[in-house]
């Protein structure tokens, strides 16, 4: 009968009237993303990082500009590390490459900026930020410390 | 409290306040009938705001999404917001365009589709000119709107308006034929044109009862009377972007929008009037009943929008040739047998 | 002296409905169309020529940015060709994790397909519910590689990753719900008789000029031709699975729909026999850090939902391609638009570019 693919259709969106809605409400609701979710920025960890650009090389598409330099103990080490997330593929490609583990994602998707230039991300000064920071909040942190001390003597065995 | 529920008594108990203030009881009238197109008005603003919010509601929950819920108390304020937007908007027009021919194409667009309301039974004795002629009355301000689609079309110097304002007079004159030829059965039914007449006929009997094919030719080219998918040839927007709407912007654009609301609940309006009963129905008061039949109506030409493909223009024009208008016709013949029927037998 | 005129249309590169930033100069007299010549090169990103200057590993990024609905058969085929030139083998397990992700990556493209052509033919529901349920496969690639649209899962010898524990369960259940999503469309779409008219008998192209033209994939399988590089020249382990390729007869829009619609149905069957047989072990074979292919050239080519996607690399010996060509199926089933709108009307326009399926970001690659 003519029509009937018609009422078929028009059952179908009723069903979808009545049933539970699929989206989410997004500024309140927000998804996490998986473990292996590759977005936001490049987060350094300056500590772990040897300096060795192998990130840089493995790049793609010439994201990660470091420069490097060594100190008194001859040791190499970063001088500045400048992550241009306007270029990035997202390619995961830097952070396998890297033999410390020493970048990650930080999993922010939220990584909307009003100028050009803010998509160019200081990782080097934000990781130096951070271990400022916690560096600070170390010393009222007693017992931390000391499980820190005791983990030294272990490692030191 | 049966008595002031009705908006004629409503309107009695406001003509009894006036005439306290007023001596000339003609002065009572004029205010009278200011108020009567004061609220026409209101209804036909209030409706866009309203149906648009509603539009969106529905197209959101047929999707299983929430629809606008930021603006307001449930997104409700979400159409004011947006009309404020267009209101605030640069008024653009393109260069090459027929200036008065395209300025004047939203507004003579307006005209019509408020017009109609005038001969809207709203509720018992609640309608503004209860005409003798009010159906044909509609069918002829109605069938006024090809004409500014067509205006709009040709005045925007552009080629998709071009397409869409032809695609327009096309899709508008031979559906009217259908239309007209369907609501012909209803006024052979109750014997009159009068709108107040055709609804108190239906007291008993609301006539979709009696003409269900008429009720679907009628559904079906009040859908391709107000450009609604799947007849949106006129916007369709996958095809000619926007029709002769693609050149507007702001409240000239907002102003088609109107209409095109306004035609909707208009076409919802005629459908419960002349097929559902109008005001009729137990308990409730007369004009709540009509409202919620007109909304179950609105709620039928959303439910097809959101669901349907649109159809070709040559189909479409098949269509509406070749199987409505005899449909139509083949009603009629029907209606006037069985009239004949059935004085025979009483 | 009374006489008609043709008038030029520029339908895109701003258009509803050209699916990105194709244009198509039509030739219109009244609502019918003379001619509809598609002008392409508003996405080019020069893919071809930055291969040049990436090293082979390097460049299956930019795969993805060919066809960027199904991206996994994009790594897919250039992984394979690289592994052509230096005799890879794959693990086992890594074999059947690919057949996996480009069957997915194949229903999700043709959920799009479905969902744009709903909403070039005016129906916006089946949009949404194409889209919806793309979603859920997007959640699994998600889950698997950490990208929803640019994988870069497959790798030279494997996949980048084994996957997390919790992958097989939601993939089961995403199974096991596919058929009544599947059932919803039909009844939504496919039983819609206005939708049925519109592409019925429209946009016909014959067996032997979708030959000639060179059409690979569905639109080709409309015509009945029966070419499918996964049962003609079985690359990976494709011989191992049973499924059928659904065949048109008239070559319209409305086969090339129905057999995208049935080939996500096999597409499904392939993963749930792929997902029974999936052996344990690694997933990446020991590939060397740099990647040198012996000097020479090859071409090898995989049926991605749009066609045959060949790659033809020519190797100097270096770390760099010396040349690389993509053959994107898209690019040459576009050139099929103005033979078959020739007589139609602009809203045929619209049905043909959907059910050709073109996508921008490959034809100007």
């Amino acid at each position: 009968m003519v029509g009937k693919g018609l009422l078929e259709g028009m059952r179908v969106t009723l069903k979808a009237f009545f049933s539970k809605k699929e989206t989410l409400q997004y500024p309140e609701i927000k998804l996490t993303m998986p473990e292996r979710f590759r977005g936001g920025e490049l987060e350094l960890d300056n500590q772990k990082c040897i300096a060795c650009g192998l990130c840089a090389r493995a790049c793609p598409n010439h994201v990660i500009e470091l420069t490097t330099g060594t100190d008194e103990q001859k040791k190499r080490h970063l001088t500045s590390y400048i992550y241009h997330s306007g270029l990035c593929l997202y390619c995961n490609y830097c952070i396998e490459a890297c033999p410390t583990n020493a970048i990650c994602w930080d999993k922010n998707y939220e990584n909307a900026r009003f100028f050009k230039d803010e998509l160019d991300v200081d990782c080097l000064a934000i990781a130096k930020q951070k271990s400022a920071t916690i560096v600070d909040a170390a010393p009222a942190d007693q017992p931390n410390a000391e499980q820190e001390d005791a983990l030294n003597k272990e490692g030191e065995r | 409290m049966q008595e002031i529920t009705g908006l004629f008594k409503i309107a009695e108990i406001l003509r009894a306040i006036l005439g306290r203030f007023l001596s000339d009881p003609q002065l009572v009238d004029i205010c009278m009938s200011l108020i009567n197109i004061g609220s026409i008005f209101t209804i036909i603003s209030l409706t866009a705001v309203v149906l648009v919010y509603a539009e969106r509601k529905v197209s959101a929950f047929m999707q299983r999404r929430s629809g606008p819920n930021r603006v307001g108390p449930g997104g409700t304020l979400q159409t004011v917001a947006d009309m404020v937007k267009l209101m605030a908007k640069e008024d653009i027009m393109p260069a090459g365009a027929d200036k008065w021919m395209w300025m004047l194409a939203p507004i003579l667009l307006f005209i019509p589709a408020a017009a109609v309301f005038v001969v809207f039974p709203f509720d018992n004795k609640a309608i503004f000119a209860d005409l003798n002629i009010g159906v044909f009355y509609f069918i002829a301000m109605s069938s006024q709107s090809v004409l500014p689609f067509l205006m709009a079309g040709w005045a925007s110097n552009n080629k998709y308006s071009l397409v869409g304002g032809m695609r327009t007079v096309a899709q508008m004159l031979s559906y009217e034929v259908p239309m007209v030829l369907s609501i012909l059965g209803i006024v052979m039914l109750a014997g009159s044109m009068r709108m107040s007449t055709i609804v108190a006929a239906q007291q008993h009997t609301w006539f979709i009862l009696l003409q269900p094919i008429a009720f679907v030719v009628y559904v079906i080219t009040a859908t391709a009377e107000i450009n609604r998918a799947p007849f949106d040839l006129v916007e369709g927007e996958s095809e000619i972007v926007a029709g002769p709407f693609t050149e507007y912007t702001g409240m000239r654009w907002a102003l088609f929008f109107l209409a095109e609301y306004a035609n909707l609940l208009a076409v919802s309006v005629i459908a419960t009037t002349l097929f559902l009963g109008g005001w009729n129905g137990p308990w409730l008061p007369g004009w709540v009943w009509f409202f919620l039949k007109v909304g179950g109506m609105v709620f039928l030409f959303m439910w097809f929008r959101w669901t349907f493909p649109r159809l070709r223009i040559d189909q479409l024009m098949s269509f509406g040739w070749k199987v409505l208008l005899p449909l139509a016709l083949l009603n009629i013949i029907v209606t006037g047998i069985g009239m004949y029927i059935y004085e025979f037998f009483s | 002296m009374l006489k008609t005129e043709t008038f030029t249309l520029n339908m895109g590169p701003q258009h509803p409905s050209t699916h990105g930033v194709l244009q198509v100069v039509l030739e219109l007299d009244g609502e019918t169309v003379v001619q509809a010549i598609p002008n392409m090169g508003y996405l080019h990103r020069g893919i071809e020529k930055l291969a040049e200057s990436r090293t082979y590993a390097q460049f299956i990024p930019y795969t993805d940015r060919l066809d960027y609905v199904s991206s996994m058969g994009n790594n897919l085929g250039y992984c394979q060709t690289v592994e052509k030139m230096m005799d890879i083998k794959v693990p086992e397990r890594a074999e059947y994790l690919r057949i996996i992700m480009t069957e997915l990556n194949r229903i999700a493209s043709h959920l799009i397909f479905m969902g744009s052509l709903a909403i070039d033919l005016g129906a916006s529901t089946g949009m949404m519910f194409g889209f919806r349920s793309r979603e859920r496969i997007l959640d699994l690639f998600d889950m698997v590689c950490g990208a929803r649209q640019t994988y870069t899962y497959i790798r030279f010898g494997g996949v980048s990753a084994d996957i997390p524990s919790e992958f097989i369960p939601a993939l089961e259940r995403f199974l096991t719900d596919f058929p009544a999503m599947l059932d919803e469309y039909h009844r939504l779409l496919t039983g819609n008789e206005i939708l049925y008219h519109r592409l019925k008998n429209t946009g016909v192209i014959s067996a032997q000029r979708a030959v000639e033209i060179g059409l690979t994939g569905p639109a080709l399988r409309a015509s009945g031709v029966d070419y499918d590089i996964r049962k003609v020249e079985p690359y990976g382990i494709y011989d191992r699975f049973d499924f059928s390729v659904p065949l048109g007869q008239v070559g319209d829009c409305w086969d090339r729909y129905t057999i995208r619609m049935e080939e996500m149905k096999q597409s499904a069957g392939i993963v749930a026999q792929a997902l029974s047989q999936m052996p344990e072990g690694t997933v990446m074979a020991s590939v060397p850090k740099v990647v040198k292919p012996p000097a020479g050239e090859v071409y090898h080519s995989i049926e991605n939902p749009r066609g045959e996607l060949g790659y033809y690399i020519v190797s100097n010996g270096g770390t760099n391609p010396y040349r690389l060509h993509v053959r994107r199926p898209s690019f040459i089933n576009l050139q099929v638009l103005n033979e078959a709108c020739q007589g139609l009307l602009i809203g045929d326009v619209v049905a043909i570019l959907a059910t050709l399926d073109s996508l921008m970001g490959e034809v100007d690659c």
